[in-house]
């Protein structure tokens, strides 16, 4: 009893201090950032929001009307034109994180444990495996496409030459993922092996030096000291990549243009951004591709949230 | 970096793709940022929209463009010439010359851009107010190919003339015109005169993009329906307005490799249905193809050329309902078929025709007018030449497109600045067939009717446009072709076999989406 007064005093006591001492310093501080977080993330996020909840086309205001959760409600009717559109190209997009991300994450980290070797000339190899993450998805797009054409195309022509099949890159399943995935994997691998290398620099010398007292073979060392300590970075790579690949868009609408075309009337390679993107623009819808992208975005937040929690579940086991 | 960051950020950031303002801000509201160069810290997705899409002339895909034009398409050549403008300097512009005589008349055609004079007027001169001296406006088009080339000429000719006002030209991005139109309206950075497609003119004009031909604009230009076949004036007409006035017509034409051609022992490109299967059935050897079609772009114009040479339509007669799934496209879309496994491959990409036929592996291909200077005359190692494409069905028919004339939309029209696009449109109207020496036909009657076309070699098809076949002037007309152009694709690419099922599903779904358009934009353009 007495403690929980003394506690509860002890509360008060802090209110009042924080309350007396209040200040517009720390608020200025954060003031350039609140203005930007505010003007760029806060208000378009509600706006998002309301715009979700209404016919709208910013280009006739005076057709735009409350409509409640109707556009939510339209992609859960199945049989529905729209929701046959939405959940095929959404099935498209997690095809491809599934078989993009395991790439996108295994490749840069052998690149990165590679790189991460005292051999001559490593600098130079980090900056080719990084160059083409700067260059736009429109140059990396056209390249590629260049690349997969049926005839003429680089990788046609020396397959021709191997006497190996020639697959139709960008115009037949499943080559077209494939040939999706190559181009993603060729521009996008630099940037999670920088990550990853600067993890693998923190890793103390003195656990490897343990190890190798220890016995331990090549591959043990590996399992055992450096996925451990790279957990924490892996998670965030893992994250970032799944949310990346959700964000697909300009390889397909490159390369395939979101086919090849199917027989129930979808596109195989369309994804998901690419139905928003149709459905905002070209129809123009903006208040169902609103709805679109927060369906898309809870599933996001879902599936990173699992991600987060089968990587504390390893932690724990 | 920054475009990673943004992409962690992704979930917020789809949010924001949805914002007008900053929509407009990832979007390049101007079509000159349409180059790989400028895309650098453009992400992809997230925030927003693409900007660069490539654009070259070789690449120009018409995703939207529909209409059909019926006529005789009469036997004969077009070969394509580079020219020399009338400024000295070599322009690779389009020149088409089409020439046709019932016979097997073969004619090269050799024009030039520029210079000319266009041989009739639209009406009396228009006279600029005083105050209105050294007004300039901006003039959008969709013209990414070579005839971007042409405009850009009449347009410098056009100024040189009338030194005391400016057009200034920008060619937009052929795949994303529509959306730079549409996000340049929404921050109020539209240009002030625009070129908009046959099938984008009613959509534009709901969503305000454009309003109706001025009509002092209107009298000065001194054009009337009765100038112009009627379903081309028809295109340019919403809930009983003149929002456009039609400039040209493009058509679907047939390439072929006189070489292989010749080698099979064929003298004369084919113009009907058994010439053109014994000219593909003879070319289709060692390895080489007589006849391609892709899974994309062009197939689906070229579906409904077909429709049409058997007597269908695309849409009932108030655009309510699509009709492709009638025996007439069950016939087209069957021949289609039968053609692709018989002469072609399987599966091909978009443009693997125009590639292949530019290796020389192929003998045919139905593509646009405007690849004309790509795969013809000096373009290719062989002899490419263009034809009328043949009338496989009953009766003859052709998928044609075209430019119109447009204002855009303001709150306050400036009485100049309207003035200064009706003497340029007048300019280009006038100059129609120094226009059309780029590859096309006039829209406007008495340009065709007129001595300087007649003397063109591609007068004898002028008469097969009397009577264009164009899709309904309805807002979205063009995302309802949508559905069929994908079927159609599958049904070349293999993965549909069942042709009237292919067809009923596409109808099907277009039928939604006029429904959808129909209560999404209402009967009539409702201005804010």
């Amino acid at each position: 009893m007495a403690i929980r007064t003394a506690e509860t005093t002890l509360e008060a006591a802090r209110t009042t201090t924080v309350r007396r001492k209040f200040s517009w310093t720390p608020y200025l501080f954060i003031l350039p950032h609140l203005i930007f977080f505010a003007g760029f993330i806060l208000w378009p996020f509600i706006n998002g929001i309301l715009i979700s909840l209404q016919q709208y086309d910013y280009l006739r205001p005076q057709q735009n009307k409350f409509i409640g959760l109707q556009n939510y409600i339209d992609l859960f009717v199945p049989g529905t034109l729209i929701f046959s559109e939405f959940w095929d190209s959404l099935k498209n997009t997690a095809i491809f994180v599934v078989i993009s991300v395991p790439a996108l994450v295994i490749i840069p980290l052998l690149l990165a444990v590679l790189l991460n070797v005292k051999i001559p000339g490593r600098n130079i190899f980090r900056a080719i495996y990084f160059a083409p993450w700067v260059l736009s998805v429109s140059v990396v797009g056209l390249l590629w496409w260049w690349i997969f054409q049926s005839s003429g195309g680089l990788i046609n022509y020396y397959l021709k030459d191997l006497g190996m099949i020639t697959p139709r890159w960008l115009s037949s399943l499943p080559w077209a993922w494939i040939a999706i995935l190559i181009a993603t994997v060729w521009w996008t691998i630099g940037f999670n092996m920088i990550i990853l290398l600067a993890a693998l620099q923190d890793i103390p010398d003195q656990l490897y030096e343990a190890a190798s007292l220890d016995g331990a073979s090549p591959w043990q060392t590996f399992s055992r000291v450096t996925l451990p300590m790279l957990r924490p970075v892996l998670l965030f790579v893992v994250t970032i990549t799944i949310i990346a690949s959700f964000n697909l868009f300009g390889q397909p609408f490159l390369m395939t243009g979101g086919g090849p075309p199917q027989p129930d009337g979808t596109n195989a390679t369309t994804p998901v951004m690419y139905r928003i993107y149709i459905q905002g623009f070209v129809r123009p819808l903006q208040g169902s591709a609103a709805a679109m992208s927060f369906v898309v975005a809870m599933i996001m937040v879902v599936v990173s949230y699992l991600n987060f929690k089968i990587f504390r579940q390893r932690e724990n086991g | 970096m920054l475009y990673k960051l943004k992409r962690t950020a992704g979930i917020v950031m789809l949010m924001s793709m949805l914002i007008p303002s900053l929509a407009a801000c990832g979007n390049s509201a101007t079509p000159t940022t349409s180059t790989g160069g400028t895309t650098a810290e453009t992400p992809t997705t997230g925030g927003g929209v693409m900007t660069g899409t490539i654009s070259t002339g070789e690449m120009s895909t018409a995703t939207t463009g529909t209409g059909v034009m019926t006529g005789t398409a009469t036997s004969g050549e077009m070969m394509g010439t580079a020219t020399t403008n009338a400024s000295g300097g070599m322009t690779p512009t389009m020149s088409g010359v089409m020439t046709g005589t019932s016979t097997s008349g073969v004619m090269t055609g050799t024009t030039t851009t520029g210079g000319a004079t266009g041989g009739f007027t639209s009406g009396g001169p228009i006279t600029l107010p005083g105050n209105c001296a050294n007004t300039s406006i901006s003039y959008w088009t969709p013209l990414s190919g070579p005839d971007g080339q042409a405009m850009t000429a009449l347009t410098d000719s056009f100024n040189k003339e009338n030194p005391n006002v400016k057009v200034n030209i920008t060619t937009g991005s052929f795949t994303d015109y529509n959306t730079q139109l549409g996000t340049a309206a929404a921050s109020n950075t539209l240009p002030d005169i625009a070129i908009i497609n046959e099938d984008q003119v009613a959509t534009q004009a709901f969503r305000n993009v454009i309003r109706p031909i001025p009509d002092a604009a209107m009298s000065g230009i001194g054009v009337t329906a009765a100038d112009y076949p009627a379903v081309a004036w028809g295109a340019g007409t919403v809930a009983g307005k003149q929002y456009a006035i039609p400039l040209s017509f493009v058509a679907m034409t047939m390439y072929y490799n006189e070489d292989m051609l010749k080698a099979a022992g064929i003298s004369a490109p084919p113009t009907d249905k058994a010439s053109f299967e014994a000219a593909a059935k003879a070319m289709t050897a060692n390895g080489k193809n007589g006849f391609l079609l892709t899974t994309g772009f062009p197939v689906q114009q070229i579906f409904q050329t077909l429709l049409h040479q058997y007597g269908g339509t695309e849409f009932n007669s108030d655009g309510s309902k699509a009709t492709w799934n009638s025996d007439a496209g069950v016939q087209a879309l069957t021949w289609m078929q039968q053609a692709s496994a018989n002469y072609g491959q399987k599966n091909l990409e978009v443009d693997a025709d125009l590639n292949a036929f530019k290796a020389g592996t192929v003998g045919m291909i139905w593509n646009g007018i405007w690849q004309l200077s790509s795969v013809t005359g000096s373009a290719v190692s062989f002899t490419g030449k263009a034809a009328p494409v043949p009338q496989i069905g009953t009766q003859p028919a052709v998928w044609a497109g075209g430019p119109l004339l447009t204002f855009t939309y303001t709150k306050n029209p400036d009485a100049c600045k309207d003035t200064v696009g009706a003497m340029f449109y007048k300019y280009l109207i006038d100059h129609s067939v120094d226009w059309a020496k780029g590859g096309n036909i006039p829209a406007n009657n008495k340009a065709r009717a007129s001595a300087a076309f007649q003397a063109l070699p591609q007068a004898n098809i002028g008469p097969s446009v009397a009577n264009p076949v164009f899709p309904p002037a309805i807002p979205g007309i063009g995302d309802a072709f949508a559905p069929l152009g994908t079927q159609v694709g599958a049904v070349i690419a293999g993965t549909q076999t069942d042709i009237k099922k292919a067809l009923d599903t596409a109808a099907d779904q277009a039928n939604t989406i006029l429904t959808q358009n129909k209560t999404n934009y209402g009967s009539a353009p409702k201005q804010p």
